[in-house]
C-alpha cells in the first residue's frame, strides 16, 4: 500500500447544541493512501462533512491527532493553516461556491493569487485548468451564465489550479442532474488516474461512490467499514 | 485581484452603492458648505486691519455721535487720520435689493481703506463730485451698474419731506485682493447727507454713527483707545473705542450663536451619514459571508477578508468624498457670488477641503471597521454554511 497521506488517530469532534454536547466524531482512526480515490459515505449526522472539514483544515478537532500531507494540523495557527490549505488542498463544494462577481477564469485565478506567479502566468494557468475541464470557451462567462454542471467544473478547475496534492469534494454531484454528475465524476476520476491526485469525496449517492476506488463508511462518528480496490472502469460503467 | 474584487463587489449592488455614495457626496458637500459659512461669518474679523480703530457711542451702536467729536479724536496722539462712517439704509427700488450704504469722508477713503482696489473709475472722480458714490464690485455686478450710472435711493432713516430720492452717480467700482474684505459696500459723501439735513431737504438726526481712526505704525492701540474713551468720559456723549476686529465681532454676535447652530447641523449630517454607511457595510459584510468562507477555504487569510471589506468601505466613501469635494470646490465661485453681500468671505479653503476629505475617509474607516473585523473573525466552516 502506498504511504498514507492522511492519518487520523483518535480524532474527536463535539458540538454544543442546546446545552447538550453532541459527539460528531468519536475517537476515529483512519488512514488514506496517497493517490487514492475515496468515497466517504454514511447516514446524515455520521460525521462525513465534519471529517472532510477537519482534514481540509477548515475546522479544529477537540481531540486526537490529524496528520495530512506530513503536517500535524493542530500544530498550525490560523495563518499557517491558511497557507497550508492554499498549497495542499483543493476544495469542491456541493453548491459550487464560485464568487458570483467574477468570471470563470477569474474564479480559477483566485487561489493563484496566493502563489508567486505573475499576472500573465496566473491567467495562462487558469486557462489551462479550464481547458482541462473542457470549459476554455466559457472562460469569460459569469457563474450565472453557466449551467450547474459547468459551474461545478469551473469549481474543479479552481481546485486544481494550484496543483494541490489532495482534492476534497463535499457532495460534488448533489446539486447536479445525472448527465452533469457523470461529467464531474469522470473528471474527478481522471484527476486521480492521470494527475495522481488524492481524492476524498463525501457523498450520499451510491452511483457517485462507485467511481471511487475505496469507500469509507462512517456511522455515528466512528469507522464502519472500508471497501478497497474497486476497479474504476467497472464502477464507471455503472454510472 | 483583491482590489478588482472590491470593484466587482461594488458593482454587485450598483443601486445601493450609488445611493450610498450619493448620500456621502451630499453630506461632504453640506459639511464643507456649513463650515465655510462659519468661516465666512468670521471673515470680517479675519480681514480686520490692526491699524484702524472704531469709535462708537458707549450707549449703543444705534446712537449717533456729534460731528464735533471728529477733530478731538484726530488730535489724540497716535491717530493719523479719522473718517466718518454713517449707516444710511436707503432703499434701491425695493427693500429686497438691500445693500449696505455708508456716508464717509470721501477724500479719506483711499488712505483709510488701502485694501480697496479700483477696477473702474477713479478716486479723483469720487472725491471731486459731491454726488458721487464708490461701489463694491459685488453690488455693481448685482445691479449691472456702470461708471456714470445714476443710482436713486429712497431714504428710510433719512427720508426727504417731498419723498424725492437721494440721487448719486457711480464714480468708481472697487474690488479687493483679500477675499474676506466686503466687496458690496456703497460709499458716498457724508457731506451730501449733512448738507441735506442742515438745509431741511432731508429729515433725521444730525451726527455720525461711527468714526474710524487710523493709527500710526508702532502705536500702542490700547493706549490710543483708552485716550479716545477718556476724552468723553464725562460726556456729553460717552464713546467706546474698539479694534476693528472687535467692532466686526459684535455684528457676528448680533446674529446669535449661529456658528454653534451651523456646527450642530454639520455634526448631525456627519453622524447620520456614518450610520447610513455603517448600515450599508454591515449589509455588504453579511451578503459576502459565504464569499469570505470560500476565500478562506481556498487559503486566503483572515486579514484578506478584513482588508477587502475595509477597503470597500474606504473606496466607496473616498470616491464619494472626492465627488462631494469636487462639487463643493466647483460650486464655490457660484455660491460665493450668490451670498457675497451677506457672507463676503465664502471660499473653498484647503483647510475645509481637508476637513471634507477627513470626514469621508473617517466615515469609511469607522463604517468599515466593524464589518471588516467580523469578516476577519469568520470561521470558514460557519461562513460556508451561510445560504448563498
Amino acid at each position: 500500500m502506498p504511504q498514507p497521506i492522511i492519518r487520523v488517530r483518535g480524532l474527536t469532534k463535539t458540538y454544543q447544541r442546546g446545552g447538550e454536547t453532541l459527539t460528531v466524531l468519536d475517537k476515529l482512526d483512519l488512514e488514506m493512501a496517497e493517490g487514492g480515490y475515496y468515497a466517504l459515505m454514511g447516514p446524515s449526522g455520521s460525521g462525513k462533512t465534519t471529517l472532510l472539514n477537519l482534514i481540509g483544515g477548515l475546522d479544529h478537532s477537540d481531540g486526537g491527532e490529524l496528520e495530512v500531507a506530513g503536517e500535524v494540523l493542530s500544530s498550525l495557527d490560523g495563518s499557517a493553516l491558511a497557507s497550508w490549505r492554499a498549497e495542499t488542498i483543493g476544495f469542491v463544494f456541493q453548491g459550487f461556491n464560485l464568487l458570483p462577481v467574477l468570471t470563470a477564469v477569474k474564479n480559477v485565478e483566485l487561489p493563484l493569487l496566493l502563489t508567486p506567479l505573475s499576472a500573465k502566468q496566473r491567467r495562462e494557468q487558469a486557462l489551462r485548468s479550464l481547458e482541462l475541464v473542457g470549459l476554455a470557451d466559457r472562460a469569460h462567462h459569469l457563474p450565472k451564465q453557466l449551467s450547474g454542471g459547468q459551474e461545478q467544473r469551473v469549481a474543479i478547475a479552481r481546485a486544481i489550479a494550484t496543483d494541490p496534492k489532495i482534492i476534497l469534494a463535499d457532495e460534488p454531484t448533489g446539486d447536479l442532474d445525472r448527465g452533469s454528475a457523470g461529467q464531474v465524476l469522470d473528471l474527478l476520476g481522471r484527476l486521480n488516474q492521470e494527475f495522481k491526485k488524492t481524492i476524498l469525496m463525501v457523498t450520499h449517492d451510491p452511483v457517485a461512490a462507485a467511481h471511487a476506488r475505496s469507500i469509507v463508511h462512517l456511522d455515528k462518528g466512528r469507522l464502519g467499514s472500508i471497501e478497497h480496490n474497486r476497479p474504476l472502469e467497472a464502477a464507471g460503467a455503472r454510472s | 485581484m483583491p482590489i478588482a474584487l472590491i470593484w466587482h463587489n461594488l458593482r454587485r449592488h450598483w443601486l445601493r452603492t450609488g445611493l450610498t455614495m450619493a448620500s456621502i457626496v451630499v453630506a461632504v458637500f453640506l459639511v464643507c458648505f456649513l463650515r465655510t459659512m462659519i468661516v465666512a461669518l468670521n471673515a470680517g474679523i479675519e480681514a480686520s486691519a490692526n491699524n484702524r480703530l472704531w469709535v462708537q457711542s458707549a450707549v449703543s451702536l444705534f446712537v449717533d455721535l456729534p460731528l464735533s467729536y471728529q477733530s478731538r479724536i484726530a488730535a489724540v496722539p497716535g491717530v493719523e487720520e479719522t473718517c466718518k462712517f454713517q449707516w444710511f439704509q436707503g432703499t434701491y427700488i425695493k427693500p429686497s435689493n438691500f445693500f449696505a450704504q455708508f456716508g464717509v469722508d470721501a477724500e479719506k477713503v483711499q488712505t483709510m481703506w488701502p485694501e480697496m482696489k479700483l477696477v473702474e473709475g477713479s478716486y479723483d472722480a469720487f472725491v471731486s463730485d459731491p454726488l458721487a458714490c464708490l461701489v463694491g464690485v459685488v453690488t455693481a455686478r448685482r445691479f449691472d451698474w456702470k461708471i456714470g450710472d445714476i443710482v436713486e435711493l429712497e431714504g428710510t432713516i433719512f427720508p426727504r419731506p417731498d419723498k424725492s430720492p437721494w440721487t448719486m452717480r457711480v464714480a468708481a467700482i472697487y474690488d479687493a485682493d483679500n477675499p474676506s474684505f466686503d466687496k458690496s459696500m456703497f460709499l458716498f459723501h457724508h457731506d451730501y447727507l449733512r448738507k441735506a439735513l442742515e438745509s431741511g431737504e432731508a429729515l433725521g438726526q444730525q451726527g455720525v454713527g461711527v468714526y474710524v481712526a487710523r493709527i500710526a505704525p508702532g502705536t500702542d492701540a490700547t493706549a490710543v483707545m483708552a485716550a479716545i474713551d477718556e476724552l468723553y468720559e464725562n460726556g456729553p456723549q460717552r464713546v467706546q473705542t474698539t479694534t476693528e476686529a472687535e467692532f466686526n465681532r459684535q455684528f457676528v454676535s448680533m446674529m446669535g450663536n449661529i456658528p454653534t447652530f451651523l456646527r450642530s447641523i454639520g455634526g448631525g449630517v456627519a453622524f447620520a451619514i456614518l450610520l447610513a454607511a455603517l448600515n450599508t457595510m454591515l449589509m455588504a459584510g453579511r451578503e459576502r459571508t459565504r464569499d469570505f468562507g470560500i476565500m478562506k477555504a481556498i487559503g486566503f487569510r483572515d486579514s484578506t477578508a478584513f482588508g477587502l471589506l475595509l477597503g470597500e468601505s474606504l473606496l466607496v466613501c473616498g470616491l464619494a468624498g472626492a465627488l462631494g469635494l469636487a462639487l463643493f470646490v466647483g460650486s464655490a465661485p457660484v455660491v460665493a457670488e450668490a451670498i457675497a453681500r451677506l457672507f463676503p468671505g465664502y471660499r473653498a479653503t484647503p483647510e475645509t477641503i481637508a476637513v471634507g476629505a477627513a470626514l469621508a475617509l473617517g466615515v469609511g474607516l469607522i463604517a468599515g471597521i466593524l464589518p471588516a473585523w467580523q469578516a476577519g473573525r469568520l470561521r470558514p466552516v460557519e461562513a460556508l454554511r451561510q445560504e448563498a
